[in-house]
């Protein structure tokens, strides 16, 4: 398997001028010179083979964005080397620019006044799709989703949903090579959400896209990525498989059990058993963390089997959530 | 293959603007009323003087000019400046460098349909209408021929003007000030608003200097002179092409400067 993206210590420094309070500082501002640096990306490196869907992550603002936009073409890294599918995006950008698909959850490249069709032949000319080409993929569209009604609506009608389904198929329409999703769920309702995700992930299947995937809803991630890579203040925090994420602070699950009596009671008397463990309890569970390399969940049931009369009990993974909610709070350590 | 990309544009554009209708309309309102505003203005300046010539123009000859100017003006004006601006602020400038397109042809072939449009629906009509009313005062020959050259490098010239001035807005991240600024400068300098011939003699000549003269003086003087002598016509023409590469190398070589300074805002 080649690269198709290859990344190497790239770093990328802003410019931002230093701005003061008020009117006075305003004004003031208008003559300033002071600039500071700022470093949103910082040093990262990594390959994507092709046909990988690689989930990026991180906080607001980690720098997320700017490394897309590097790989894009449209900014230039400060220092460090990027190639896309073997040519350099900035130098390159209208080249490059025929081998990616790019769709930024918030903003749409469709033609706002023009039923979707018309916008898909105006790109199918404009990336120089053949007729064939652009047949055969209407046709995986249709046997994907129902797009037949879609097609002849205008854009600005559309409800977000429909608007960002059809981004993600314009997306793909020339078939690149790589396609970046920026956020592409965000603010979609639960159905669409799936949708969307079956979309992607049978777009990927069937043409073998890259897909490179940003967003702050782990059901996408734990749906659609097998790797993940997590960066945050421009520094790379993560880059491996999903499974392994999940052993990063160990292997934890939460044993939950409901007992007769207090249960905020009886979960003090179960804290002191296990000083090891964080204990909690809501109005109607009792939550032990176990961290799986101490003891194993089962020990720590059966051991209170004796003492307590449990009348029902729950297992909980710790889901990728929390493990990135971890990560992001405590970063890596 | 690159004229299909530049049609497609094209015809996307046409499907666009015709998709509002009431805004056409609305054009020719407001051009109505502009138009009866400038009618009282220039008589009462005419009414002023004792002669019926003045700096070489008729009331009649001043009129024409003025209402052809406007619907040039309506079709020619493409509002790039807005547009560079408003997608620079709302970073969706980030999507059309992301097609496999030079930024300045995207941009200008995307919004040919409106001028397209505005053609058919503000300055042939405008044009029919004068035609008829003037009875005659507009001459029908050759010089419509030349008018459309003349035009088509005037369009050039001022798409470069506005792509210069929109590339500005690069680096002021702001665009009221320069929107306010640029058609006011344009139209005065290139004799859309007071025709060239009434301008006092330093500042005549300096603007004969200026690219302006050759988006609305050019044309419509080549449109006015029914029999033009071939070495005026040919200078006015030769002037606007020189324009027109010079402005044209000019705003690509900005455009190219200046898109490293691109901070699209979102980190």
């Amino acid at each position: 398997m080649s690269n198709i993206i290859e990344i190497k210590n790239i770093t990328k420094e802003f410019k931002v001028l230093n701005r003061r309070e008020g009117l006075k500082g305003s004004l003031k501002d208008l003559f300033s010179r002071d600039y500071k640096i700022v470093r949103a990306v910082d040093n990262i490196s990594m390959n994507i083979t092709q046909g990988e869907i690689v989930g990026y992550l991180g906080p607001n603002g980690a720098g997320k964005s700017t490394t897309i936009k590097m790989m894009t073409g449209i900014l230039e890294p400060t220092s460090g080397e990027i190639l896309v599918d073997g040519c350099i995006p900035y130098k390159n950008r209208t080249r490059n620019a025929q081998n990616i698909g790019v769709v930024f959850g918030q903003r749409t490249q469709l033609w706002w006044a023009l039923p979707l069709v018309e916008s898909f032949k105006i790109l199918k000319d404009i990336y120089g799709v053949t007729d064939k080409d652009y047949k055969d993929m209407l046709e995986l569209y249709q046997s994907l989703v129902d797009i037949e009604p879609l097609l002849h609506k205008p854009v600005r009608q559309m409800s977000l949903g429909q608007r960002t389904l059809s981004d993600i198929l314009a997306a793909f329409l020339h078939n690149p090579k790589i396609v970046f999703l920026d956020e592409p769920t965000i603010g979609l309702d639960v159905s669409m959400k799936a949708k969307i995700r079956t979309l992607i992930h049978a777009l990927n299947k069937e043409k073998n896209t890259t897909v490179i995937l940003t967003t702050h809803d782990m059901g996408d991630v734990d749906a659609l990525c097998r790797r993940i890579v997590i960066i945050d203040k421009g520094k790379m925090l993560y880059d491996n498989d999903i499974e392994h994420l999940k052993g990063f602070f160990g292997y934890y699950r939460t044993l939950k059990i409901r007992v007769s009596g207090s249960l905020s009671e009886t979960a003090e008397k179960i804290a002191a058993e296990f000083p090891e463990f964080s204990v909690s309890a809501n109005d109607e569970w009792i939550s032990v963390l176990v961290d799986e390399a101490k003891s194993t969940v089962m020990d720590v049931l059966s051991q209170l089997q004796k003492t307590y009369k449990i009348r029902d009990m729950q297992l909980e993974e710790i889901s990728t959530e929390e493990v990135i909610k971890k990560i992001y709070e405590e970063g890596v350590k | 293959m690159n004229i299909k990309r530049c049609f497609t544009l094209t015809r996307a554009g046409i499907i666009e603007s015709l998709q509002f209708r009431l805004s056409t309309l609305v054009v020719v309102a407001g051009n109505l009323l502009y138009l009866v505003v400038i009618y009282h203005l220039w008589q009462a300046i005419f009414a002023s003087v004792d002669t019926d010539v003045v700096n070489g123009m008729t009331f009649s000859d001043t009129l024409i000019y003025l209402v052809l100017a406007t619907a040039l003006f309506n079709f020619m004006e493409m509002y790039v400046v807005w547009e560079i601006g408003r997608r620079v602020q709302s970073g969706e400038i980030a999507l059309d460098l992301l097609k496999p397109m030079k930024y300045r042809s995207f941009l200008f072939w995307s919004y040919s349909g409106t001028a397209v449009t505005q053609f058919f629906f503000t300055f042939l009509p405008t044009f029919i209408v004068v035609t008829i009313v003037t009875n005659g005062a507009i001459p029908l020959g050759w010089n419509l021929l030349y008018f459309v050259i003349s035009v088509v490098f005037a369009v050039s010239i001022n798409y470069s003007i506005d792509f210069i001035t929109g590339t500005i807005c690069l680096y002021t991240e702001s665009i009221w000030g320069i929107n306010m600024m640029k058609p006011v400068i344009v139209l005065l300098l290139s004799g859309a608003t007071i025709p060239i011939a009434f301008f006092p003699e330093p500042f005549k000549t300096i603007v004969q200097y200026l690219p302006f003269q050759s988006i609305y003086n050019a044309p419509l003087s080549v449109l006015l002179d029914g029999n033009p002598e071939p070495a005026k016509l040919l200078t006015t023409l030769g002037i606007q092409l020189f324009w027109c590469v010079l402005m044209n190398i000019v705003s690509r070589v900005f455009w190219k400067i200046s898109l490293r300074q691109i901070t699209v805002n979102g980190g």
